[in-house]
């Protein structure tokens, strides 16, 4: 089985490069969790670029607003077509913020309209268990962003599969701390990317 | 007799035996089919479906028989034909009959001519020779079912769960193997007022603890032997039957089976009487009473699986301190619930009489009783509650009654919020009645208010001084409330007053009036909307709402800053976390991770496939093995256990197996699969 390697989208627009901090805590809550073989450093791979083929997972977010370039649209496309999993979070928190707007309209113009994801939806209870859908974030339960707590995810599903996975609860920030800091916590808050990534590499 | 007379004589005859060869023929051609499904069902066995089809059948078939010959014999009620049909078969006639009936008034020597013929003979021969091969044919069936053993037209005649019995064996009696065909009458504990159930072939038994379980085979009792969990179980002769009667037991067990080199294996699956479930009502929490009069109101709700027996309240009163205590207890309105399978219990308690002492303390709880006379009563109980009477000594402590939970906070409503409340109540307005709308519109009205005033708040705070609400507002200006002109006219001049800085202008407006502009905005949206909602118009709101709305978006676009430095290139030791590392100065050791524990599980997994790999060699065994984990999953593992019955009833019936055996494998490994098919719905 070849090393798992956690990759983070590099687009053209925006500000791809938002949560630095994201892929080395699930890097580690992967290597804490679970026997999966992980790369210790995660990779940042251009939307545009052949390389992106290599890795099952790319996670994708910003603040910004978000165009593809025509290479990017292509490209992604054929990750999806050939299997890869794209996971896009809303830095912002906002559905009526500017990477919200813009990212939907892209993935809409490439792969097709996402849709509500059914908390009951296996991805859920890949790893952990969640009976009650995706995770709260601090940000929703502050009232940050549109104010509202958002009770599930969107997904592209193909073919029974998730192709891509839309959220909106700013895991991004969520997530974006030093996995060092991660012994203060009586309950790990990054336990739900250990099932985004079991989903990924299994479904 | 004129001519018509004698034709009419006739005609009565031969309509007489039309009427006769239609019954025939239905009777004959109707226990034609049920004989031949007879046969067919004692040498092949037919299910119990298709033998409830044949007697039906067997009547329409007859019904259609009968119509169709009196269809074919209508004829006959026609003179005309019937002289025709006599001058046919008797010539001697020479049409005399015909012109006789045709004319009118018939001669006296056509008369005459007719009356010299007799055709009373060919009228005869004709109604035998029709009657005669439905009869025949009536006779042949009769006696062919006759001959049938009256079993084999018992479970044609009137079908019914376990008549398989009453199918005689087609081999030698020395050759059959009198444990197949198996029946099983169960019958429920007479409490639970059930209906027996009979099962055909079953490899599995499902019934109440206690029920009654006899089971039937053909043939002898001796030397048939049973035994159930190492004990023997007698077995009886009745009839042309042997049988067992065992009672079902409290765990699930294996009743073994054996006729000279012929065994099979039952499994008996109890399932237990469950006990009353009770839910006090009332009172609904502990409480503290400081005067201990009056009567405390009880009420409870019980039900149960089979029916309830008995239902009443429990207290306890504990008095005293320190290391004595004293209790006392009693019943309060025991009631019988009828076998009812739900029932609601009331009562009272009266605290005047249980002559209560500071200190004191009421434990109150409702009990109710099932009819489970066969392995003892269920009882049921609630949750208790209490009555405390509090010591003077307490009188100024702190006691802190629950309280329910607080509505919930309305600084928390956002302004999108207020928007859905408000588009909501729109949408309901035409079903409601103005009064109603007006109300709800004047609390979202309030909420909205509420928020402006927020906002206004955060406008004078970022103007630098001192947060200042509506309400400080109007103080000052003696009574009247800020508008949001005054607003922003106190914004510039607040700008005036703090002075420096204000060096970059768009248009006429001061800076700091241009940073704010967008929860102006909004404030005076929220204005607008404050009014429409206070008149009890949501739907003139809404427009202003959405207004305030969009200006808030665009105050916080304007304002989100995303400062980051750089951040510090996260590398991890994966080792570490996985707390597999090694020192240095230490000896080497690599860390393995331990063998899984050899958990019950995989070995009931491990069962499973040493069961399947004899399938092939030895089908028999190879049952008798999942059956005997059946038994035992059945307590530990019992998704495995249901698994496992449709494969075992689909290799005991010859039926392919595979999908079944599949889906246990799969339970058996533990594997869950979840189905997908959840509806998709919603949008963006």
């Amino acid at each position: 089985m070849s090393t798992f390697t956690f990759a983070t989208a590099q687009y053209e627009s925006g500000d791809w490069d938002s949560a630095p901090l994201v892929p080395p805590n699930i890097i580690d809550t992967i290597a804490r969790y679970t026997e999966i073989e992980v790369n210790p450093t995660g990779a940042v791979v251009s939307l545009a670029s052949p390389d992106l083929l290599r890795y099952p997972l790319v996670f994708l977010t910003g603040h910004l607003p978000v165009r593809f370039t025509d290479a990017e649209r292509r490209q992604l496309r054929e990750f999806l077509d050939r299997g890869g999993m794209l996971f896009v979070d809303d830095h912002n928190h906002d559905i009526d913020g500017v990477f919200h707007k813009t990212a939907t309209e892209e993935l809409v113009r490439t792969i097709g309209a996402p849709v509500l994801l059914p908390n009951s939806h296996p991805l859920f209870s890949s790893f952990f268990h969640f009976p009650d859908g995706p995770p709260t974030t601090t940000q929703e339960l502050n009232g940050w962003g549109d104010n509202l707590v958002h009770k599930n995810l969107f997904a592209v599903v193909r073919e029974g599969r998730i192709a891509v996975l839309y959220s909106s609860k700013d895991y991004s920030s969520e997530w974006g701390y030093h996995p060092e800091n991660k012994r203060f916590q009586s309950v790990d808050n990054t336990r739900f990317a250990v099932n985004i990534v079991v989903y990924a590499l299994t479904a | 007799m004129t001519a018509r007379e004698r034709v009419v004589a006739a005609r009565r005859t031969l309509g007489a035996a039309v009427v006769a060869r239609a019954l025939l023929w239905a009777i004959a051609l109707g226990a034609s089919l049920l004989a031949i499904a007879a046969v067919l069902d004692w040498l092949v066995g037919a299910p119990r479906g298709v033998r409830a089809l044949v007697l039906p059948a067997a009547m329409l078939v007859a019904a259609i028989t009968a119509a169709r010959v009196l269809w074919r014999g209508r004829r006959v009620r026609s003179v005309p034909t019937i002289a025709l049909w006599l001058e046919e078969r008797v010539p001697a006639l020479n049409y005399s009959l015909v012109s006789a009936l045709e004319s009118p008034h018939a001669s006296a020597s056509l008369e005459r001519e007719v009356a010299a013929v007799h055709w009373m003979p060919v009228v005869r021969r004709a109604v035998g020779g029709a009657l005669l091969p439905p009869l025949a044919l009536v006779v042949a069936v009769v006696v062919l079912l006759l001959a049938l053993p009256a079993g084999v037209r018992e479970r044609i005649r009137a079908p019914r769960a376990g008549d398989t019995l009453l199918r005689p064996p087609v081999a030698a009696a020395a050759l059959r193997n009198r444990l197949s065909p198996l029946v099983a009458d169960v019958v429920p504990p007479p409490y639970t007022g059930g209906h027996a159930v009979t099962i055909e072939e079953p490899s599995s038994i499902e019934a109440l603890t206690g029920g009654r379980v006899t089971l039937r085979g053909r043939g002898s009792a001796s030397g048939i032997a049973a035994t159930m969990a190492g004990a023997p179980v007698v077995v009886r002769d009745s009839a042309n039957e042997w049988r067992l009667e065992i009672a079902m037991p409290v765990k699930p067990a294996a009743l073994e089976l054996r006729d000279r080199t012929f065994a099979r294996t039952v499994v008996l699956a109890p399932h237990a009487d469950s006990l009353p479930v009770v839910t006090l009502i009332a009172p609904a929490r502990d409480t503290v009473m400081r005067t201990p009069t009056g009567a405390f109101a009880l009420a409870a709700q019980a039900s149960d699986d089979y029916g309830l027996d008995a239902g009443w309240f429990e207290y306890i009163v504990s008095s005293g301190e320190g290391e004595n205590f004293t209790f006392r207890s009693g019943i309060v309105r025991r009631a019988s619930l009828g076998n009812q399978r739900g029932a609601h219990l009331s009562g009272a308690l009266d605290l005047g009489a249980l002559a209560l002492h500071p200190g004191d303390l009421v434990h109150v709880r409702a009990v109710a009783r099932d009819r489970n006379d066969v392995t003892g009563s269920g009882i049921g109980v609630s949750e208790t509650r209490t009555i405390r009477v509090p010591r003077k000594s307490e009188y100024d402590s702190v006691a802190v009654e629950a309280a329910p939970p607080p509505d919930a906070d309305k600084a928390q409503l956002s302004e999108r919020m207020l928007i859905m409340l408000a588009e909501k109540l729109q949408q309901r307005r035409p079903s409601m009645a103005r009064a109603n709308v007006v109300k709800e519109s004047q609390d979202i009205g309030r909420d909205q208010a509420r928020l402006r005033q927020h906002v206004g708040e955060v406008i004078f705070a970022r103007l630098g001084g001192a947060p200042e609400t509506e309400d400080a507002g109007a103080a000052n200006d003696g009574g009247a409330k800020l508008t949001p002109e005054q607003m922003l006219a106190a914004a510039d001049a607040a700008t005036r007053g703090a002075g420096a800085g204000a060096t970059d202008f768009e248009g006429d407006e001061t800076p700091v009036v241009a940073v704010n502009r967008p929860l102006l905005e909004a404030y005076n949206a929220m204005w607008d909307a404050s009014r429409s909602l206070d008149v009890g118009e949501p739907g003139a709101a809404l427009p202003a709402m959405r207004t305030a709305l969009a200006a808030i978006q665009r105050a916080r676009n304007a304002e989100r800053l995303y400062l980051r430095g750089k951040s510090p290139v996260v590398i991890l030791d994966i080792a570490k976390v996985r707390l597999a590392g090694k020192r240095d100065d230490a000896s080497s050791s690599t860390l393995q991770p331990r063998a899984a524990l050899d958990s019950s599980a995989e070995r009931r997994a491990r069962r499973f496939d040493r069961a399947l790999d004899r399938i092939a060699a030895d089908p028999r065994a190879a049952i008798d093995s999942l059956l005997a984990l059946r038994v035992d999953a059945l307590t530990s593992a019992p998704p495995l256990a249901a698994a496992l019955a449709p494969a075992i009833d689909a290799l005991r019936t010859g039926r392919d197996a595979t999908d079944a055996l599949v889906r246990a494998r799969r339970v058996a490994a533990g594997v869950t699969v979840e189905q997908s098919d959840s509806p998709w719905g919603g949008g963006w």
